[in-house]
């Protein structure tokens, strides 16, 4: 058989602990002492007087169960499992039909750029013992070891040659290691690999630590050295499933650093079901930098540097009689390709130890199993009478699948207490619903179908402050789960009409609903949204998972029992009991029922979006900050009108423009804007400080004589909202023409008065801290020709030559203009506050002239 | 009138604007009206089947970002642009990769809500809702420095208005749909209109009567469509031919005709509680709904469209129109023709279940259907904030109702794959009602004067891909509602979606 580097799915390694030194001599990488090795390797077999499968003998509790992992199949259940995992039914026909699919073996299409072409050779010459675990089995017989040697190096070289790429390994850096080290720490590596120390060897969980005696179990946790004690667990009254002593699952990854590249195995982290479609090995939605990271890590700082190999034809042709004639593709078809037809014969009930079953090796083909597998596998074939229950495949698919390495369900399932601390939240308030995923117990009664498939297949998920991932298994292994669940999981029905607003008998009921609900949620209430995130604005108390979800999500079966006794659902859930005994912790709304209470959220919340905020919530504008270069924000503010443009500085100082009238509309120092994208926010801006404010008519006007007058922007009002001028400012010459950035990020505003071309750009200026801004405006002019530009309105007054002041803004003008003006404005001056507008006539040469003005907000008095 | 049941998202305020003006105007103390929140409508159910061919794809965004999406381009360069609500810009590389880990580069920010996106001339021509702008990237670093004002020929002065920018056409224009100020009101300039920015710089009026657009852009035969909103004088939403001088059946923009002489005379007003067909005999310039789609069941809030141009990459449904909607998180075909002069065809279910009310799509150069959106402040099914995602096919062939055209005594129906020929043949698989609505300024209406179509023959293509049905009522102005439970495929295969929906404006000669 090829080798099959990429095999994750151990079965035993899960408690072996870390290779025996026979083993790591096996790993040393140089074709010259591979003689060697096999040598030490072969005296070490012989000299461990039992066969491998007897080391289970060290193994700490539960070692007597053919899997690890909190499960609860007998022999027969684990060993239909066994009987998928192994892979049987490639070669054998006759299995039991309880057994499950069997588990393909993986695409070898590119293995020769994927894994390290010495690793490769190593394998397959010795598979079970260069990956202890391994499902391949040594496909040798009585073949010697040098004949093994030559088989390796054809099969080899063949599967290289088959391989478009080639395998690169590449250094690897110590920061990205680090990263990877947490990743693989935090989003569920762990759950199936086990922790690891800082070296890289499996971490000091006793399972994994051949010397248990130095392991400190955690003494919050219960002690998972505890040897399985059956008498005991029968005592107890059904302990908890997270409480009850079971070995982790903890597939070994010793063989990864000699096997991939960098590259290679960040690919596979990525995408794991292109290479092994079973998906034993899920997507854990790692990005291409995470899957990156957690390769580095786990390949080390110094990975072995490998040459590459470059296929020999006369190898090749032998490696590909070989790969035929020891039936690798029945396990190893490519993808699409038909099965291979079974070469193993049919398997009857009763089988004694021999062939793939037998002790040691020396028969055709070897597994490496412990005698709790035999006994399983033999269970399941003697016992293919036993009926399948729905609940059976549901158990066994989880466990092949490893979903009770994170969820319980029922009473099995559930992460492992040296595990455990690996699994982290981001809202640690929430206690352990924060942190460990949900259980699956009752789940097909709990999900809307549609959404079941959207977490299981489409990569949905709604608690982001887990740290740890729900993975992908692909359709393929897990499409017939669904299916299942709505057969297994059942809960009376609820009748339980939603009220029709529109339908006139509903509509007393839907109001009235509406009402309850959206107090019961709020903080005169029961106060939900205290711990619950509602409709994407965040709780107060504790982020927990957003509730307006809840009916796209959930059955309302499962919802209504939930609302009635969280605790029974999950035993330590902080959320309070808010009907106990079915009574209503709230009297006065809806009369203290609790049905109509618990209906009322369950219709308030089917509103989804479109619910309106429960009291107690708000929405909050998103403040815009400035970093190093200057920022803009466009949007409609009272500051600067419907075409209003907010420029922010780094020094704190800002500014408005009105690009509607061409007009610098508002000064302020401090926080740059909120913008208002909460509800139906627009990107309605406001300035985070008190601003100056200037006016926001139409300020140049090409004209002789300065109007009177002046051009005011239209006035609407609520009697009449039709613009009444709606070519203003157009039809006075003014055309908006945008803005372009500098290098630093500083916009140019654009705009044209009849034919004259304006641009016009203000910057901070002054003495540090610059506390003024300069505009500068300059004219291209196709001749000479009179400007008039208001400045500034309000109380004006002059406090110098070419310094006016009017409110909190100071304004210097050029004392060369030709002309200033402060006139009083006639129209509709506040009787006691006189009001005045400051005009500038500009002389505009043919060709280019300027203009700079400065700004000075002025502190309040 | 039915006030009560709209919720399209650009209309929700309009109506609330609108109640609150009149209890202003009668004086009371109530400042604002309860938020109305409503279930938004049932669903097709297909949701589960759908994914079996078309999955959804969710596109990984940028920690912490924001993409509430308003518009996407494609590049020349095969990225894509997206423009947000937020009023930035990105551009995407690697979207249409199998398992998408795209980078996304901020092209511009600090815009205003922009609902439109054209790579033209070497800039892309943003629409924001005060201008549309050429966007440039002069200094080549990636990020754009230059922005000019294209046109800023329209009102942008309260609350709800919201400027809807079209591809470029061939000629070089482009056009811009403005919604009015409010459900019922213009006040703005040129609100309720749609513009032409010309390839010459010129911005001048093309059509009136406009309510709230969602969406404008060419069918899949190059002539210019809008998508209309439910409300006053759309009893749904619907596709809109856009020709030059049109009306297009809202009035409230009628005195915006004198400052666009090029429109011509201003229209005649039309009856309230009338039928389009009668009032087209009386307002020449009135443009009948060329695709209905029958509200609540084919959307309440449609937005974005695309023409499916994939040569196949998307599956059965090449040139036909793809159309997201608000407020249901769907997605829907539509297939149009141009009978007697005048255009209308049929809509279709196509898929439900995105997690955000879609505001916009577009395909990618892989043939890839890219979706995005919010489901912020109006009421939508889809549960994310925001959302990109990526409608995609498997390669497997759905058995849908591909196409309806009309033919001058009832209908051709193309399908996907081949009908069984004992289901296909007989007249009793083809269950047809035909409905039209008010045509009124009343908000939203009934689907009235329906009636059931008999199928008095069918024929069978030989090869089992299309059907001619001929059918004893076939009246201008109704809306052909095709339920084919019955049918099966040769594999014994049930319709993905049963229901289909035509609209009839004019009949051809035999």
């Amino acid at each position: 058989m090829p080798a099959s580097p990429q095999k994750c799915n151990m079965i035993r390694t899960a408690w072996r602990g870390p290779k025996p030194a026979r083993a790591r001599a096996a790993l040393t990488p140089r074709g010259l002492y591979r003689t060697v090795a096999w040598t030490i390797l072969l005296l070490g077999l012989l000299g461990d007087g039992a066969s491998i499968a007897a080391e289970p003998a060290s193994a700490p509790a539960g070692e007597d169960s053919p899997l690890p992992g909190n499960h609860r199949l007998d022999d027969v259940a684990a060993g239909q499992v066994l009987l998928g995992e192994l892979g049987c039914a490639h070669c054998h026909t006759g299995l039991p039909a309880q057994a499950l699919a069997p588990k393909r073996a993986p695409n070898l299409a590119e293995v020769g750029s994927r894994v390290s072409p010495e690793f490769l050779q190593r394998y397959l010459a010795d598979p079970t013992d260069v990956h202890r675990g391994t499902t391949m089995p040594d496909v040798w017989g009585r073949r010697t070891p040098a004949q093994r040697q030559e088989i390796a190096i054809a099969l080899t070289h063949y599967l290289v040659s088959q391989s478009r790429g080639t395998f690169t390994p590449e250094a690897t850096d110590g920061r990205t290691i680090d990263q990877g080290r947490r990743l693989y720490h935090t989003v569920g590596c762990v759950a199936c690999h086990g922790p690891r120390d800082d070296a890289g060897n499996p971490g000091t969980t006793p399972a994994a630590n051949e010397n248990k005696s130095d392991a400190k179990p955690d003494s919050a946790q219960p002690d998972p050295a505890q040897p399985y004690d059956e008498e005991t667990d029968a005592e107890e009254a059904d302990p908890a499933p997270s409480q009850r002593a079971f070995r982790p699952i903890a597939l070994s990854l010793a063989h990864v650093p000699t096997k991939y590249s960098v590259a290679s195995l960040a690919g596979f982290l990525h995408e794991p079901l292109a290479v092994r479609p079973s998906g034993r090995m899920p997507e854990v939605k790692l990005t291409t930098d995470e899957s990156r990271a957690i390769a580095q890590y786990l390949l080390g700082a110094e990975p072995p540097q490998v040459a590459p190999l470059a296929p020999d034809p006369r190898q090749v042709t032998a490696g590909e009689r070989y790969f035929r004639e020891l039936h690798c593709g029945n396990c190893h078809a490519p993808p699409g390709a038909a099965a291979a037809p079974p070469v193993g014969g049919e398997l009857p009930s009763q089988i004694a130890d021999r062939g793939c079953l037998q002790h040691s090796r020396g028969g055709p083909i070897w597994y490496d199993l412990d005698e709790s597998q035999r006994r399983a596998i033999h269970a399941a074939l003697a016992h293919r009478d036993r009926p399948d229950q729905d609940a059976d495949v549901v158990a066994k698919t989880l466990v092949a699948q490893r979903c009770i390495a994170c969820h319980v369900r029922d009473d099995y399932g559930g992460v492992h207490p040296s595990h455990d601390p690996h699994f982290t939240t981001t809202e640690p308030n929430l206690g352990d619903e924060g942190r460990l995923p949900p259980p699956l117990t009752l789940l097909g009664a709990k999900l809307q179908p549609a959404w079941l498939k959207k977490v299981l297949f489409d990569g949905e998920s709604v608690r982001p402050y887990l740290g740890v991932r729900m993975p992908q298994y692909g359709e393929e292994n897990l499409g017939h789960l669904p299916a299942l669940l709505a057969r297994t999981d059942t809960l009376p029905a609820v009748d339980w009409t939603i009220p029709n607003p529109e339908r006139e008998s509903d509509r007393e009921r839907e109001r009235e609903f509406r009402k309850a609900g959206r107090e019961l949620l709020g903080n005169q209430g029961l106060y939900c949204i205290a711990c619950h995130n509602f409709n994407g604005k965040e709780a107060p108390v504790n982020r927990g998972m957003e509730l307006t979800s809840s009916y796209q999500r959930l059955q309302p079966a499962w919802f209504n029992a939930f609302l009635r006794n969280p605790q029974q659902f999950r035993p330590r859930i902080i959320m309070p009991q808010s009907w106990a005994n079915g009574v209503a912790a709230h009297k006065t709304i809806l009369d203290g029922d609790t049905d109509r209470q618990i209906q009322s959220i369950w219709y308030y919340l089917s509103l989804g979006t479109s619910a309106a905020d429960p009291p107690g919530l708000r929405g909050i504008d998103t403040r815009l900050t400035v970093g190093n270069r200057p920022r803009m924000h466009r949007g409609r503010s009272r500051v600067a009108g419907y075409r209003g443009i907010a420029v922010g500085f780094p020094g704190q100082l800002h500014y408005a423009f009105n690009a509607e009238t061409g007009t610098l509309s508002a000064v302020w120092r401090g926080g740059f804007v909120s913008a208002n994208w909460s509800g139906q926010g627009s990107g309605d801006f406001h300035p985070a400080a008190e601003p100056v404010l200037l006016p926001q008519d139409v300020s140049l006007l090409v004209q002789d004589d300065p109007p009177t007058p002046w051009p005011r922007l239209p006035v609407m009002t609520k009697d009449n909202r039709v613009n009444p001028d709606p070519l203003y400012p157009k039809n006075l010459g003014y055309q908006f023409q945008g803005y372009r950035l500098d290098r630093e990020g500083v916009p140019t505003f654009r705009y044209r008065l009849h034919d004259i071309a304006v641009t016009d750009r203000t910057v901070p200026a002054g003495d540090e801290p610059r506390n003024l801004l300069a505009r500068r405006l300059q004219w291209e002019s196709p001749t000479a020709q009179t400007v008039w530009f208001r400045v500034l309105t309000g109380e004006i007054r002059q406090t110098a030559e070419g310094e006016y002041e009017s409110g909190r803004v100071r304004l210097s003008v050029p004392v060369s203009i030709a002309e200033t003006l402060v006139r009083e404005v006639a129209d509709d001056p506040p009787p006691d506050r006189p009001r005045s507008e400051l005009l500038l006539k500009l002389n505009l040469p043919a060709g280019t002239s300027s203009l700079e003005l400065k700004y000075e907000p002025l502190p309040r008095q | 009138m039915n006030r009560c049941r709209a919720s399209d998202w650009r209309v929700w305020l309009c109506r609330a604007s609108m109640w609150l003006g009149l209890l202003l105007l009668w004086g009371t103390s109530i400042t604002q009206p309860a938020a109305h929140a409503e279930e938004v409508g049932d669903r097709w159910g297909t949701e589960e089947r759908e994914r079996e061919y078309y999955p959804i794809v969710s596109i990984p965004l940028p920690a912490d970002t924001v993409v509430e999406s308003g518009a996407f381009a494609v590049l020349p360069d095969n990225r894509v642009a997206v423009g947000t609500r937020r009023g930035e810009i990105y551009f995407i590389d690697g979207l249409d990769a199998p398992k998408p880990q795209p980078v996304f580069r901020q092209f511009a920010e600090g815009l205003d809500e922009i609902f439109g996106l054209a790579w033209h001339d070497n800039a892309l021509r943003v629409t924001q809702s005060c201008e549309l702008t050429r966007v440039t990237d002069e200094d080549g670093d990636g990020v754009a420095d230059r922005f000019d004002t294209l046109s800023d020929g329209w009102g942008y002065a309260n609350y709800h208005e919201y400027a809807f920018g079209s591809p470029v056409d061939p000629q070089g224009n482009q056009y811009v749909a403005l919604g009015l100020s409010e459900s019922y009101n213009s006040y703005a300039l040129f609100r309720g209109f749609v513009l032409q920015v010309g390839a010459d710089g010129r911005t001048t009026a093309v059509a009136s009567g406009l309510r709230s657009p969602g969406g404008i852009g060419p069918n899949e035969q190059g002539a210019l469509f809008y998508i209309e909103s439910q409300g006053p004088w759309n009893c749904s939403c619907s596709l809109k031919s856009v020709s030059a001088g049109s009306f297009q059946g809202h009035p409230a923009s009628f005195h915006w005709y004198p400052f666009a002489p090029e429109l011509g005379e201003v229209p005649t007003q039309p009856k309230s509680g009338s039928r389009i067909v009668t009032e087209r005999r009386r307002v020449p310039q009135l443009v009948p709904y060329a695709v209905i789609f029958p509200y609540i069941r084919m959307g309440r809030s449609i937005t974005g469209f695309r023409v499916n141009r994939t040569q196949g990459k998307f599956g059965p449904f090449e040139n036909q129109l793809f159309l997201g909607d608000y407020t249901l998180s769907i997605l829907m075909r539509a297939t149009t023709e141009q009978v007697n002069g005048v255009w209308q065809g049929a809509c279709y279910p196509f898929r439900e279940g995105l997690s955000t009310g879609i505001l916009n799509v577009e395909f990618t150069p892989g043939g890839k259907l890219l979706c995005g959106g919010t489901n912020r402040g109006w009421p939508v099914r889809g549960i994310k904030p925001f959302a990109l995602e990526r409608v995609e096919w498997n390669g497997r062939m759905p058995f849908e109702i591909e196409r309806i055209t009309i033919e001058p005594d009832g209908f051709r129906l193309k399908f996907t794959k081949p009908v069984a020929a004992e289901s296909a043949a007989q007249s009793g698989t083809y269950s047809l009602t035909a409905f039209t609505h008010p045509y009124h300024g009343g908000y939203g209406g009934p689907e009235i004067d329906r009636f059931t179509a008999e199928v008095t023959g069918v024929t069978l293509a030989a090869d089992r891909l299309s059907a001619r049905l001929q059918i004893d009522r076939l009246k201008p102005g109704f809306v052909y509602e095709f339920d084919l439970a019955a049918l099966q495929s040769s594999d014994g295969e049930p319709l993905l979606h049963r229901q289909a929906y035509y609209t009839v404006n004019e009949i051809p000669q035999p």
